[in-house]
């Protein structure tokens, strides 16, 4: 329950700082805010000095900083994120409706990268030193050290310029979310594998891997009843810290395929100048993450009784 | 019938033989000790017996097992006699159970996997096992919900749960205290009188003592002496064996008390905690020249604590401590546990101790006129740390101390790191020490008998939970009392 409260004080406390962050950037926008707000909310074609008017009187605008700031979080509190500045659409449909699509991209990707990295990892691990092992280093620290929009363009150039296998862009087909699942996910079983390796390694040479040997059981029986439980604590931990990377990666690789995911409308949001666009994206980023590693700290405690005291 | 028998077993690194043939054999019902210091090579004998070699290392012989024959050079042909044939016991319990998997469970899969039980039968089994080792409710705990004891038994338990009838013990009292050590070696007793063949390794001479049997003596990888424990023990044969037996605390003659002789420190009613836990409070009691103050006390109660605030370097939460005038900070010191990382790796021990000397106006002859005292040869000096033995070592650093002209020395488990023989030179020459250079000493130790053989008064503290610590000890005499 202490770890929930922690996650808990966490989630309040970025939601302060990204609804600071844009209320900052809503004030420092050139311009006089009530009439971009108007016309969001209204239209172009709608938004006179009255409309403007009237905007900046309910939100304070041109009032002192702090209830006005006030007002601003507690609309968020409220789970209340306005309107689009762009679309004029509110900003918590606009984002349910990408959020599905980074998400399934997202869970396609990490899915991957799992199948790829640990296995490869654990087996280098159960033998530090030997073939697997040295050549996964290298083959592992070569594609981290690639960003992913370069990753992304060499997928492209290769997969689909070249060879003509799979669509360069594009949404709605399963043949879509290879490639770019793909970019995201060969840097995430990059990094998994070297952890996978090195807790395997670890467990591997404890005394109680070798005991398990000891009482006569198989080396497999010993990896599978033993090893796999044990690397699995410090790769889900990992994997909570990895959510960064992914978004990361989300941002950029939803931006090169063009999948209408959140990433995606995020650096739409930024160039636009779309202030609530930014902050629900930014919001709901961040929220994810608190999410996430909430979540694994549940799951680890209950695979480590040690975790959960 | 003979449960295992080894022929002519050698151990070789890269082709120098580390250790030479050993030959033995093990009978139901009757244990072997193979005892011997660190390096006399009787874990490599134990591990060339199982097949659990570090890689680098080639054993030759032959080892009859029941009827299975095996050749020591190739280990795999070990391995299928792990837990059905032969048990093995850890070193540390406590670090040989899967921490993420409940007590019972690793009982039950060796009676699945191993003797190919039905799930239910192994669970029911394993039940049993725990029931007879007195751990009915620890079977649902992880192990580090269990005390060291609790672990050591489930630890038997699950390798002996494949069947196996010989169990080898590659010392299973390390680091443990005079208690917990009976402890473990009764229950070896008891597995050994269900039938079956026990074979302990050990540095202990008490556990030795109590497992009796048969002995195998090692001395760097040679057998010094072989015969009925109790005769090895009684009656040695051999100068090595009973300088062996001689160098056990226990078998120490009791030194005589000193007079007191001047005061140089005064404690009273002191207390002091560490992380928010008292440790000790209302401890007083006199240090005089030429006297040694002994400290027992399992690990963690406080007794390096004690002397950081003898020494002045903590400050006591309670209570009093007035040095006797006149007296330099200096002449409070300390001797370190581990002398290997008391002293600058990377220059020679003599540039060290020449530096010493002048900064307390210390003549330099002073070194070389200690050096014949403590039992030190001159080349030592020309020698970095690392060249040297831990015995010599630790002499080293009572030399350095002595440069100084200490009036107290906290010896804080000065030969924890040392062999039992090495043990007893330090440890006399700390005696004498406080004779001849007038030195009031605290001595540190674990060890109950090294304590009470050596020191004036003994002050013993209880662990850090319990809420008063006791004094007790054959030769109690302490200024104050303890409420």
């Amino acid at each position: 329950m202490n770890t929930l409260m922690t996650r808990g004080i966490q989630a309040l406390m970025v939601a302060v700082l990204i609804g600071a962050a844009t209320f900052a950037m809503m004030r420092a926008l050139p311009g006089d805010a009530a009439y971009r707000i108007a016309a969001g909310r209204y239209g172009y074609d709608n938004v006179d000095t009255a409309a403007a008017d009237a905007v900046r009187a309910e939100l304070g605008l041109d009032g002192p900083a702090l209830p006005a700031f006030l007002n601003w979080l507690g609309d968020l509190l409220r789970l209340d994120f306005g309107h689009s500045l762009v679309s004029g659409q509110p900003v918590i449909a606009e984002i349910g409706h990408q959020l599905g699509a980074s998400l399934s991209l997202a869970a396609v990707a990490v899915l991957l990268s799992l199948i790829m990295g640990p296995p490869l990892g654990i087996l280098a691990g159960l033998r530090p030193g030997g073939m697997l092992d040295r050549v996964l280093l290298v083959v592992s620290t070569g594609l981290k050290a690639v960003p992913q929009f370069l990753m992304a363009l060499i997928l492209i150039l290769i997969l689909s310029v070249q060879l003509r296998l799979l669509p360069a862009a594009g949404y709605g087909a399963a043949r879509h979310f290879i490639l770019p699942a793909l970019a995201l996910a060969l840097g995430l079983a990059a990094v998994n594998a070297r952890i996978a390796r090195d807790a395997m390694a670890r467990i591997g040479a404890m005394p109680f891997y070798s005991f398990a040997q000891w009482k006569g059981l198989s080396p497999r029986q010993t990896l599978l009843r033993h090893g796999l439980r044990n690397v699995s604590v410090p790769l889900l931990t990992y994997l909570g810290l990895q959510f960064v990377t992914l978004v990361e990666g989300v941002v950029v690789v939803e931006a090169i395929f063009g999948w209408p995911g959140i990433g995606h409308a995020l650096v739409h949001a930024i160039f636009s100048r779309d202030v609530p666009m930014v902050q629900g994206t930014a919001l709901c980023l961040g929220l994810g993450f608190v999410l996430i590693n909430a979540v694994i700290d549940l799951v680890t405690g209950r695979i480590d009784p040690r975790r959960a005291a | 019938m003979t449960l295992l028998k080894a022929d002519d077993i050698t151990v070789a690194q890269g082709g120098t033989p580390i250790l030479h043939p050993v030959s033995l054999h093990l009978e139901p019902g009757e244990p072997l000790v193979i005892l011997g210091e660190t390096g006399s090579g009787k874990s490599l004998l134990a591990q060339a017996i199982m097949g659990t070699l570090p890689r680098d290392l080639a054993a030759r012989g032959r080892v009859v097992l029941g009827d299975h024959l095996l050749d020591a050079a190739r280990p795999g042909g070990f391995r299928p006699l792990w837990g059905r044939q032969i048990a093995v016991l850890p070193q540390e319990p406590w670090l040989s159970l899967d921490p993420l998997m409940r007590a019972k469970g690793q009982v039950t899969e060796a009676h699945h996997l191993v003797r190919g039980m039905t799930v239910p039968d192994a669970g029911a089994q394993a039940t049993a096992d725990l029931d007879r080792l007195g751990l009915a409710e620890a079977g649902m705990r992880y192990p580090h919900e269990l005390s060291g004891g609790m672990a050591q038994r489930v630890a038997i338990a699950a390798a002996r749960a494949g069947g196996a009838r010989i169990v080898i013990a590659d010392e299973p009292t390390k680091g443990l205290d005079a208690a917990r050590r009976d402890e473990v070696a009764d229950l070896l007793l008891a597995e050994l009188a269900r039938g079956g063949g026990l074979l302990v390794i050990t540095h202990d001479l008490a556990l030795a003592r109590r497992i009796g049997g048969r002995m195998i003596v090692l001395r760097e990888g040679r057998v010094v002496e072989t015969g009925p424990t109790a005769t090895v023990m009684g009656a040695p044969t051999q100068a090595y064996t009973r300088d062996l037996i001689a160098a056990d605390p226990e078998n120490w003659e009791l030194r005589n008390r000193r007079p007191a002789g001047a005061p140089v420190l005064t404690a009273t009613g002191l207390a002091a905690g560490r992380g928010g836990v008292r440790l000790f409070s209302d401890l007083s009691f006199d240090l005089t020249a030429g006297r040694i103050l002994g400290v027992t006390g399992p690990s963690g109660c406080g007794k390096s604590t004690l002397g950081d605030v003898v020494l002045g370097l903590a400050p006591p939460s309670a209570g009093r401590m007035s040095r006797s005038a006149g007296l330099a900070p200096t002449a409070f010191q300390k001797l370190y546990q581990d002398p290997v990382a008391a002293f600058p790796r990377h220059r020679t021990l003599g540039r060290t101790l020449a530096d010493v000397a002048p900064r307390h106006g210390e003549p330099q002859d002073r070194i070389d006129r200690l050096m014949p005292r403590l039992g030190l040869a001159p080349v030592l000096l020309t020698r970095k740390p690392d060249a040297v033995s831990g015995g010599e070592l630790q002499r080293l650093a009572l030399l350095r101390l002595l440069l100084v002209r200490p009036k107290f020395i906290f010896a804080d488990e000065p030969t924890s790191r040392l062999d039992p023989i090495t043990q007893k030179q330090v440890i006399d020459l700390l005696c004498e020490t406080a004779t001849t250079e007038g030195c009031a000493i605290m001595l540190v130790s674990h060890d109950p008998e090294l304590v009470a053989r050596t020191a004036d008064h003994v002050l013993s503290l209880a662990p850090a939970k319990a809420s008063e610590p006791d004094l007790s000890g054959p030769r109690v005499k302490l200024a104050g009392h303890l409420g």
